[in-house]
């Protein structure tokens, strides 16, 4: 017994060695898939150290995690409303500009709908659209519209996603409305427009979507463009269109937690990941866009000709980033609830 | 008289219900579409993708490193625990039985979060060291369960007999306990590693950077991969590790037997 706890001792002795070994190791917590993998090994390569990729499967997860005390990590990408709440919750480090010349390719365009404009504490690194998908040769006469999950033909062959800001912002856009409006009756409008779509949808589904329109079991979905492009290589009947409402624009950006050991490293890489060629290479790996402007030419035709990724600019100046709605997120929780509840 | 064909209609529903989601994945993971809805023609692509991505394999041995060295040091602990909780009937056992009992009824979410936060506290270093621990905490309860039910119908005369012709601690539990409990052991040994090798939810809150095991990578990839089927590929390569395992120790028993 004696001999096997010692033996378990220097197993674990081992392993805790092994983590502090001489060249330096940059941490990254991300979702799985999200850099290409050969631009992590040139920036091992370029910079002698060694980079670590976690993974996590939800915004919400990784807050829970950090915030009971894990540390460890040098760089998180959450989303942006995920990085409002780290920020407000004090968990982040402001950003040393004079580490990161590659920030002045970075759109302005975007900026100016940022969260956090100014990249205070934060750089952008991936955009996505959001829209819907359908099948070329089954749905006659699409619109680019919100509207389309007024139709009844398509009735128990759709889904949109099961997500509250997403889905209640699509309604609200429908109407005329910004997505992040504190308003109590265009809130109440937006409501009773999902419960009419409601009738007509299979589920409110955030992955199975991507299956269920390669295999066509559903013939129009509310998706995100980066996912949805990736459906499209594989079935070529499948169209995205963006509705000329406007859509939401969500963003993941890179920060950097106030725990982080090797921040120096850590800038190193945001600035890597904003080199106009490296941003386009990985955007067309990943088939979301990064937000660098001189890193645009250098994309692949597909990506560019992509009015899914590269928005009009008509439909840009309607469409919004999800923010934080502050005191009026209870009402849309309820909001949300009841269109649950609806038959 | 003629039988009854309803029994047979069962065992085929089941067998069915058990073993066709395998036969899809094995099918589906030389399916060139990443979706798997529908059959887009054959390919090995999956398999070439998974020898060529680090991360997978890395996760991988991170899954099995901790599985085995938890499942060794709770099969240990469970045992003794199981034999401390038959043997004495105290009040400290009952606390020791509830002690035992609770990793089975709290939720593991409870469970990873009060880790994660116990950890912090003490200041250890999140990685793989933590997550061993948080699997041994909850393996034990497995296997001392199993182990106990094990030693309600076992014969303690046969301790005494051996005491009686003068066996001391050692020859007693080498000779007598190991080998009559072994089966309750082994049981129990590969619940606590099939409960460890895919645990998510105390796993993702316990580990640390460089520590990541296979399900929570593949909850990650699910979000955003572009090639989720390298994971079918890997559950056939398992699938085939382990039945080969299984085929050849029942072999090398056959042989045994025969000789």
């Amino acid at each position: 017994m004696k001999r096997f706890l010692c033996a378990v001792a220097v197993a674990g002795a081992v392993i805790l060695a092994g983590c502090g070994k001489k060249t330096p190791t940059l941490h990254i917590y991300t979702w799985a898939d999200y850099v290409k993998p050969e631009l992590v090994q040139r920036f091992e390569t370029e910079n002698g150290c060694k980079v670590t990729i976690d993974t996590f499967d939800s915004n919400e997860a990784m807050y829970a995690k950090l915030k009971a005390g894990a540390t460890g990590y040098d760089l998180l990408f959450p989303s942006s409303y995920m990085v409002k709440l780290l920020q407000d919750q004090g968990m982040l480090q402001p950003v040393d500009h004079a580490l990161l010349p590659n920030l002045r390719h970075i759109d302005p365009e975007y900026l100016k709908i940022a969260m956090d404009a100014g990249m205070h504490h934060s750089v952008p690194y991936m955009l996505t659209n959001t829209g819907f998908a359908y099948l070329g040769s089954k749905v006659t006469n699409a619109v680019p519209s919100w509207s389309m999950f007024d139709r009844a033909d398509l009735k128990g062959r759709m889904t949109m996603l099961n997500d509250m800001r997403e889905t209640m912002g699509a309604a609200l856009k429908s109407l005329g409305f910004s997505l992040n409006s504190r308003n109590p009756a265009e809130l109440e409008k937006a409501r009773d427009v999902v419960i009419r779509w409601k009738r007509n949808l299979a589920k409110f589904e955030n992955e199975q979507y991507k299956t269920g329109l390669a295999s066509g079991e559903f013939l129009l979905v509310h998706g995100y463009s980066g996912d949805i492009l990736q459906v499209m290589e594989e079935n070529k009947d499948i169209v995205f269109a963006i509705p000329q409402e406007g859509i939401s624009i969500s963003c993941d950006d890179m920060v950097i937690p106030k725990t982080a050991g090797e921040v120096a490293l850590a800038h190193r890489f945001m600035n890597f990941m904003h080199d106009p060629a490296v941003a386009a290479e990985n955007t067309d790996f990943i088939g979301y866009l990064c937000p660098n402007k001189d890193a645009y030419p250098l994309m692949s035709e597909d990506i560019r000709n992509d009015p899914g990724v590269f928005l009009d600019a008509a439909i840009k100046a309607k469409s919004e980033v999800i923010s934080d709605v502050g005191d009026a997120l209870p009402l849309y929780t309820k909001m949300w609830d009841q269109i649950k509840a609806a038959e | 008289m003629k039988h009854s064909r309803l029994p047979m209609y069962v065992t085929a529903g089941i067998l069915c219900f058990f073993y066709l989601p395998i036969v899809v994945l094995i099918v589906n993971s030389f399916n060139v579409s990443r979706f798997g809805g529908t059959w887009e023609g054959a390919t090995l692509d999956w398999y070439r993708l998974l020898f060529a991505e680090r991360s997978i394999w890395a996760a991988l041995v991170n899954t099995t490193i901790i599985a085995i060295s938890a499942t060794a040091l709770s099969a240990v602990l469970g045992t003794t625990a199981a034999f401390a909780l038959h043997r004495y009937h105290t009040r400290l056992q009952r606390m020791h039985y509830t002690l035992i009992y609770t990793p089975l009824v709290v939720p593991e979410i409870l469970m990873g979060i009060g880790l994660l936060l116990f950890f912090v506290a003490l200041g250890f270093r999140l990685g793989l060291l933590t997550v061993f621990l948080a699997h041994v905490t909850f393996c034990v309860s497995y296997v001392a369960m199993v182990v106990l039910a094990r030693l309600q119908d076992f014969d303690f005369t046969l301790v005494e007999a051996a005491q009686d012709l003068g066996a001391g601690r050692w020859t007693v539990a080498r000779r007598i306990l190991l080998p009559l409990l072994w089966p309750g052991i082994a049981a129990g040994s590969l619940l606590a590693f099939t409960l460890s090798i895919d645990d998510f939810v105390i796993t993702f809150f316990v580990s640390g950077p460089g520590s990541t095991t296979l399900p929570v990578r593949i909850y990650s990839m699910i979000k955003h991969s572009k090639h989720m089927p390298m994971i079918n590929a890997l559950s056939v390569l398992l699938l085939v590790v382990t039945t080969g395992a299984v085929w050849g120790s029942q072999a090398l028993q056959k042989k045994e037997k025969a000789r």
